[in-house]
């Protein structure tokens, strides 16, 4: 390429040299703004005022941040959050796993498998939620219809605090365990067989390769996947709404925060009090987010055979 | 200085320039045409149209019918809306959203939740309110009037309560069976405690579902709640309406004469299997115990509760403020809720009237199978009379939600009572102080 | 020496026969509760509201399923909603795939200044939760008089940061510079050197983008809920819900809307699975 002799390098031709690129990126910095970063700052302001949409706002300044502290609807929304995070999460991730180990295996099908453990993930959650809600029914669900004819007692599926807190355990579970398994079977994939065979050459057996080569060399995707739970179990809406309704059921026993969050904005009208458990469950992300990242990086194994370099 | 070097460079500069200013501006005017698109206020724009949102079964189709083809001295139609899911909701979203009004609405029991945002209803003693004001309940009149002396939410239909009671559970335990031994039986809340322990005593029924029901209706049956009229707080007083209610829930429920079920579907089963033998409730409650224990028709009556009688429910209707033709759907209203048309609504879907003409009709009144052959309109039609004039406050359910929580409490888990009764306050009192309306 | 040997390859085999044979059952299971519940739809939907409470329960199909299809359909316009639910997720679909790539190709071929930096920004969005933005977001909607209207669903999403991200992520790799060279030596401007170079090569992906954008926006519940108001321009979803709200007792209808809400979306799974799956794990294998 040459370089013309009038080529000039001045910082303001740069720029205006570079407006097709700078266009190009816009749309996303402008819905940012408009849609992203200006409500972030406005969800502050609403937060130290009462307001019900539809009135005029009233200053309570951190009224509201205070109410929240000790509120007992809401510890109880965060409580449910995490139960049922780590009821969904630890099964969901450990079948996941099974699963992509055993489809890593030389079987036929796999396209068919990979397919068939993919699809409920991407189909309606108000559907199935509805679906489980009937297949878990205290009354006349098939499960308690099964527990019956084995002469077992009925589980009160929908009505008692654990049994709701099973059931969207169990929905969540479903919708994601064929999600993780094909990104553990990627990342299976993804392990050359060459430290297979380094390990091994060493005498080590297969539990042994497995706890020690496969799992440090499967981390980040299991990082990845750790994360992506995270951020799926603190926003749990649909299933526990559709399937309890707005108050998430008897006692709250299913109210997540943000059904919580729904439930006090856009039910009660208590604009100022949703934001405020807006900002408080952003805070719980973050200090989530950070104890995740340290147990699942920080843990170290040997790693004999997982360098290839 | 420009990328471009090789050919000519006006050429390629006008022809690349062209191409994406044309492409900028395409996309700007996408997004302008898309923001140019909002909304105007009212849900429909045609002006001979008016629309009414309203929930299943609260008004008689065919009154809306005939509305639907013309309403009656204006030159316009009704077009109605069904609105399922949570009406409330809906409602507000549209008015915070100022998006789709609609004309006309309907508005269940809890149209005090709107006294805040009056503003945004027709005052309709400019409409000629008052004219009518005599040919109603002056109960139900008063609830549709706001802090402000706005009449905004016009009277539709009522629910002055009673006992429901199983007369063959109530002569097994040795308790009177006729409604009116009944009523004098249990005349005062006191009274009603004694019957209830002497029917668990001698056939180990339970008298109510559970303690909230008495808790509401007593609050239900009186002249003072939780707050005055001018805002004062009225729910902490030691002798007011709060503190009565609960201490006889209270009592109902450590006397065991309460079965404990919190849920409609555990409430409708105690009904039916009559570990439950009564209930205290509105005269719409009447169609729902009769699809709910079919099997049990013959063997209720209805008799005057203890105490006073009071109101459970009823609806409202309401003109909100961007109505294209707040006239013509005043006269909608009133033509819906003269009392000839409250008679039809009677017979269509069974909704009580509140307009005291309706009761002298004699379709209003006729032996009831179910009820053994009883009259049972007539004893709502005098607890209807009853009912006293009450003022109920936006911020009542501040205070309601958790007393009924503790409630609950003392009931399901042998909470102290007085523990409960505290924690109850301060909840109310913590959420009352978060919205700037206690200090 | 060689009987032992001969007798530990046979055990072996054995031993491997009957692993792989446990391993199939072992997936099988897996695939039985997966498709287990859309089998239950199917059997709800196409038996009476009586069946589906009976004891026992009727394990099999019925007949009745255009008989609740056709209560669905008088109860509420759910085709109306479906074709609404289409509009939207299509809509959504062609602008982040559109503005999406264009972002993603200047970033990842373009040396512009603050290059660096406003991608950092890109990349700190992803630390926001959606949940913050709510209720503003709603203020926001009612200003603008969008409230009830499809431009709410369809706006704010126009250009994700996921999308850029993972489409940078690929054009870095996949387009070459002697491409882009070329096309600027020919004298394309960035945008002709998009549609004729970047487009082309980036086929993969945006396919995998489209995919994902469709399903997230068909599934949409929580917006959709707070911010469409009119019962005559809803979303699947929203009917939905609605429709179980409404009519909740009689199950044989609902399931029948249930199933013509989840039908079209398997139907678009079934044909793009390939791309989707491929990228859905290459994408966070290397993330």
């Amino acid at each position: 390429m040459t370089t013309s002799p009038l080529t000039t390098r001045r910082p303001v031709s740069a720029l205006k040299r570079y407006w097709p690129q700078y266009l190009a990126i816009s749309p996303f910095y402008i819905l940012f703004l408009v849609f992203g970063l200006f409500p972030i700052v406005f969800s502050l302001y609403i937060s130290l005022h009462d307001w019900d949409g539809i009135g005029t706002m009233k200053w309570v300044g951190l009224a509201q941040f205070q109410y929240l502290l000790v509120d007992p609807r809401f510890w109880n929304a965060v409580s449910n959050t995490f139960i049922i995070w780590f009821m969904s999460t630890i099964p969901m991730l450990f079948f996941a796993l099974v699963i992509a180990v055993l489809l890593h295996q030389n079987i036929r099908s796999k396209g068919f498998y990979r397919v068939a453990y993919f699809m409920p993930n991407v189909t309606s959650m108000v559907a199935m939620a509805l679906v489980f809600g009937s297949v878990f029914s205290d009354t006349f669900g098939i499960v308690n219809s099964a527990l019956k004819s084995l002469s077992l007692d009925t589980v009160p599926w929908l009505t008692s605090d654990w049994g709701i807190k099973t059931t969207i355990a169990v929905m969540v579970i479903w919708r994601f365990t064929g999600y993780n398994a094909i990104i553990y079977l990627a990342g299976l994939q993804a392990i050359s067989s060459d430290v297979y065979d380094a390990a091994k050459m060493d005498g080590a057996g297969t539990a042994r390769i497995f706890a020690q080569v496969t799992i440090p060399m499967l981390r980040p995707v299991i990082l990845f996947t750790v994360i992506t739970s995270t951020i799926g179990g603190l926003s749990l809406f649909t299933e526990p709404q559709v399937l309890l309704g707005n108050t998430g059921g008897p006692n709250e026993s299913g109210m997540t925060i943000v059904l919580y969050q729904y439930n006090q904005a856009f039910t009660q009208f208590d604009f100022g009090y949703g934001s405020a458990i807006g900002w408080a469950l952003f805070v719980i992300a973050a200090l989530f987010a950070a104890i995740n990242w340290w147990l699942v990086s920080e843990r170290t194994g040997t790693k004999k055979w997982g360098r290839t370099k | 200085m420009l990328n471009d070097e090789s050919g000519n460079p006006m050429d390629n500069l006008s022809r690349r320039r062209f191409m994406s200013v044309t492409m900028a501006v395409a996309g700007l005017a996408a997004t302008g045409a898309l923001v140019g698109c909002s909304r105007t206020e009212s849900i429909s724009t045609d002006p001979n149209l008016l629309t009414l949102w309203y929930w299943k079964r609260s008004i008689s189709e065919k009154l809306l019918d005939s509305a639907r083809r013309s309403i009656t001295g204006t030159p316009r139609r009704l077009r109605t809306d069904l609105i399922g899911g949570d009406f409330d909701v809906k409602l507000r979203t549209s008015l915070a959203g100022r998006a789709y009004v609609p004309d006309i609405t309907g508005l269940n029991s809890n149209v005090a939740l709107y006294f805040p945002s009056e503003d945004q209803f027709v005052d309709m003693n400019e409409l000629g309110a008052q004219e009518h004001k005599a040919d109603y309940l002056p109960w139900k009149w008063q609830f549709g009037v706001t802090p402000t002396g706005r009449m905004c939410f016009w009277p539709m239909d009522t629910g002055p309560t009673a006992q429901f009671y199983r007369t063959d559970l109530f002569a097994a335990a040795s308790l009177p069976r006729d409604p009116d031994e009944v009523a004098a039986t249990t005349n005062t809340w006191p009274a009603w405690l004694d019957a209830g322990k002497k029917l668990k005593r001698n056939s180990g029924v339970s008298l109510l579902a559970n303690a909230s029901i008495v808790y509401s209706q007593i609050v239900n049956a009186s002249a003072e709640r939780y707050f005055s009229p001018a805002g004062r707080a009225l729910f902490q007083d030691p002798g007011g309406t709060i503190r009565r209610a609960w201490d006889v829930a209270v009592a109902a429920a450590q006397a065991g004469i309460t079965a404990k079920v919190l849920t409609p579907a555990e409430q409708n089963s105690a009904w039916v299997s009559g570990k439950v033998a009564s209930n205290i409730e509105a005269v719409w409650w009447g169609p729902i115990l009769k699809s709910t224990a079919p099997n049990s028709s013959g063997k209720w009556a209805v008799a005057h509760q203890p105490g006073a009688p009071g109101n459970s429910g009823g609806s409202f209707l309401a003109i909100p403020k961007s109505c294209k033709d707040p006239k013509a759907a005043f006269d909608f209203i009133t033509w819906l809720t003269s009392p000839e048309a409250q008679i039809q609504t009677y017979e269509d879907v069974q909704l009580f009237p509140s307009a005291p003409k309706a009761f002298e009709s004699p379709r209003l009144s006729s032996p009831d199978k179910f009820f053994g052959g009883q009259d049972v309109l007539g004893v709502f039609q005098e607890s209807a009379k009853e009912v006293p004039i009450t003022f109920i406050s936006p911020y009542d359910s501040q205070v309601s939600e958790g007393v009924l929580k503790e409630l609950t409490n003392v009931e399901t888990q042998g909470k102290d009572p007085d523990r409960a009764w505290a924690d109850a306050m301060n909840q109310g009192i913590r959420q009352l102080e978060k919205r700037g309306l206690m200090k | 020496m060689t009987t032992t040997q001969a007798r530990r390859d046979a055990r072996a085999l054995k031993q491997s026969r009957v692993a792989r044979i446990v391993t199939h059952l072992a997936i099988l299971v897996g695939v039985v509760l997966s498709i287990f519940p859309f089998y239950w739809l199917v059997v709800m939907a196409t038996n009476t509201t009586a069946e589906i409470f009976g004891y026992p329960p009727k394990l099999i199909f019925g007949t009745h399923l255009f008989e609740n299809i056709g209560h669905v359909l008088a109860a509420i316009d759910l085709f109306g909603a479906l074709g609404n639910t289409l509009f939207v997720a299509l809509s959504c679909t062609v602008l982040v795939m559109f503005f999406d790539s264009l972002a993603a190709f200047a970033f990842a071929k373009f040396e512009f200044p603050f290059r660096r930096t406003l991608f950092a920004v890109l990349l700190a969005t992803f630390m926001i939760p959606a949940q913050l933005s709510l209720v503003p977001n709603f203020v926001v909607m009612s200003q603008l008089g969008w409230i009830g209207s499809f431009q709410a669903l369809i706006i704010p999403g126009a250009a994700n940061a996921f999308g850029i991200f993972l489409l940078r992520q690929l054009a870095a790799g996949a387009i070459p510079d002697e491409l882009v060279e070329a096309a600027r030596i020919d004298g394309a401007g960035f945008f002709r050197t998009y549609f004729q170079v970047a487009v082309p090569m980036l086929r993969g992906g945006l396919a995998f983008l489209g995919i994902f954008t469709f399903i997230g926006a068909w599934n949409d519940y929580i917006w959709p809920l707070i911010v469409l108001v009119d019962p005559k321009r809803q979303t699947l979803q929203v009917a939905l819900a609605q429709l179980s709200s409404i009519y909740g007792t009689d199950y044989g209808m609902v399931m029948a809307g249930a199933l013509i809400s989840v039908v079209p979306l398997i139907g678009v799974f079934l044909i793009g699975s390939r791309h989707f799956i491929a990228n859905i794990a290459a994408g966070a294998v290397k993330g």
